[in-house]
């Protein structure tokens, strides 16, 4: 396989996830059994279906549905709330719970980059392995538990400003420790640098005096990248149980929520937004690898000059 | 580690396992009625919680006096097989990685990697829950969802798979190997599976199993906390979240601290199936 393929693939599916991932919700929804517009309108619950369909769009198929939906969600208008806030913008919405997301995701990224680093300087010690295996057996949703009765029994069910940066700040680290996040952060990034400095080029470096990191790093940087994206992916997974259990109003509780109540404009433009940013990583490890390939089978003119010299 | 020291894991694990799938056989289609001779109460006769372990053996009771080794074997019942079977889907999709990196079967391989890049590339819980909602009402159980998760989770599992077959020489492995006139079925299925590869796929199939169960638990502890409906189970059983659940109220000064102690020994239990059977596979 040429060295470009794995990218230029990765490259591809970045750019295609955010619409094939809405398609596929929107096909799914017209393949189940009854009609769409039943979901807004139950059956014998309320009358004018068809008026309400064609409102919504909901008359003319699934790929006019489609192709409608994803033209006004590049736009930002991610239409409106089928039931769970009946009517009301998505944008709305998605707006005001983003920042939470990336906030709680922002916070539990900071253990497992950290863990990472001191694995790849080789300043975690091995004996504490155990450490974070152990903590790491605990499921997300035990953790945030913890967080929540705390945050309950210290500033009370209503909580406050105070309470809600506590409530963020220690469901990110729950994120970045349970699930085994941070034991495999230290680990994977452990074994990856275990394995390069086995190969003959970085023995070779070190009886010259150089650092096993700045020659190893190059190599190892595509594995690294792509670790790192799977850890933002498990992050990004689990916060959909922190959020809830937390009561923090993230786009994971808003998914949770739309799943709920059934209220699929919701959660279109909440899977199409972690898809979106699941692209953007992959998109990011593509590019990453692409720089990367580039650097390592770059001339060697200038070092091989530097040698004669 | 020898066979002598993994022989004690394996029938620790298959033990305990074993007894998971009986008590979920042994569970109750539904609960007992409510007892309120069964329940904690205070100097003016309000209920203030369940009785403890010793009170009402073995596990003791919920505010309604309902006994909560009931609810330890619905939830037994829930996630029993399930789990078992998203672990064997694991550990067969991570064999047929190992199998192709080793026969060189380029395209498959490629196809395999193919299919682990699309799988991964979004937070599984997101998909799960679209899964969650697209299923019909019929379907709303464990199973589906459980295999859905397995099947997200198997990239990983085939990756280390195929890394662990490519380090092991790959093709050149299985041309040695037959050189020294072994047959096919030998070669692949002892030499490569069971001597080679089955630390990493026992690995993660146990690993698998495990999160199933947490997984059922976190997606029914946020139906509980939402007051709706779980996806994993029909409404006349319970979950061990549920246990949980109740176990939240201690916090509130609810004589239910006996149901925090048992839904935890329960995820203990859980991961220490999982890590018996890690051990046991593990390699010489």
């Amino acid at each position: 396989m040429k060295w470009w393929m794995r990218p230029l693939v990765r490259l591809i599916a970045a750019i295609l996830l955010p619409l094939v991932v809405p398609a596929l919700i929107t096909g799914a929804l017209w393949a189940l059994p009854g009609d769409p517009a039943s979901i807004i309108c139950p059956p014998g619950a309320c009358d004018g279906r068809d008026a309400l369909a064609a409102r919504w769009g909901l008359d003319q198929g699934a790929l006019h549905f489609y192709v409608e939906w994803m033209k006004k969600a590049v736009t930002g208008d991610f239409g409106r709330s089928w039931t769970l806030m009946a009517g009301s913008p998505v944008y709305d919405e998605m707006v005001a719970s983003i920042p939470w997301t990336a906030m709680v995701v922002g916070v539990a990224l900071v253990p497992l980059v950290l863990g990472t680093v001191l694995a790849a300087l080789g300043w975690m010690p091995k004996a504490l392995d155990y450490v974070w295996n152990a903590i790491g057996v605990a499921p997300a949703v035990i953790l945030a538990l913890l967080v929540a009765a705390y945050v309950t029994i210290t500033w009370g069910a209503f909580g406050g400003d105070t309470a809600d940066l506590t409530k963020v700040l220690l469901g990110g680290l729950v994120l970045g420790v349970a699930d085994g996040a941070f034991a495999g952060a230290v680990s994977g990034t452990r074994s990856v640098f275990e394995e390069e400095v086995k190969q003959r080029y970085v023995q070779i470096a070190l009886l010259r005096g150089e650092t096993v990191l700045a020659n190893a790093l190059p190599n190892v940087l595509p594995a690294m990248i792509g670790q790192m994206r799977g850890r933002v992916l498990h992050v990004l997974s689990g916060a959909v149980v922190v959020e809830v259990v937390c009561g923090i109003p993230g786009l994971g509780q808003l998914l949770w929520d739309g799943t709920l109540k059934q209220d699929f404009g919701v959660v279109l433009a909440a899977t199409f937004a972690f898809s979106a940013f699941s692209g953007a990583l992959m998109l990011t490890q593509a590019l990453s690898e692409i720089a990367v390939a580039l650097y390592v089978r770059r001339s060697p003119k200038g070092v091989l000059e530097e040698a004669v010299a | 580690m020898n066979r002598a020291a993994r022989l004690p894991w394996l029938i620790i694990g298959g033990t305990l396992f074993l007894g998971l799938v009986i008590a979920g056989w042994m569970a109750p289609e539904f609960l007992s009625p409510p007892d309120l001779e069964k329940v904690a109460k205070d100097e003016f006769g309000q209920t203030v919680g369940g009785l403890g372990f010793f009170e009402a053996p073995p596990f003791g009771t919920n505010e309604y006096g309902i006994p909560l080794h009931e609810l330890a074997l619905q939830g037994a019942s829930i996630v029993a097989i399930p789990s078992a079977i998203a672990g064997l889907m694991v550990m067969a999709l991570a064999t047929l990685a190992g199998l192709v990196r080793c026969a060189d079967i380029g395209w498959l391989d490629t196809v395999l990697q193919a299919f682990g890049e699309i799988t991964g590339a979004l937070p599984r819980m997101v998909v799960v829950l679209v899964i969650a909602l697209l299923l019909p009402y019929d379907y709303k159980y464990l199973l589906p969802i459980a295999l859905v998760w397995a099947l997200l989770a198997s990239p990983a599992a085939m990756d280390e798979a195929a890394a662990s077959a490519g380090r092991l020489g790959g093709a050149r492995f299985v041309e040695a190997l037959r050189a020294h006139g072994f047959s096919a079925g030998r070669i692949y299925l002892y030499h490569v599976v069971w001597l080679n590869l089955r630390p990493v796929i026992v690995r993660q199939g146990a690993d698998v199993m495990m999160q199933v169960v947490f997984l059922e638990i976190a997606l029914s502890y946020l139906a509980l906390a939402s007051n709706a409906p779980s996806f994993t189970h029909a409404e006349s059983l319970n979950s061990w979240a549920e246990l949980l659940y109740l176990g939240y109220s201690w916090i509130l000064d609810r004589h239910l601290g006996h149901a925090v102690v048992l839904s935890l020994a329960l995820i203990a239990l859980t991961a220490f199936i999982a890590q018996s059977f890690r051990l046991a596979a593990r390699a010489r």
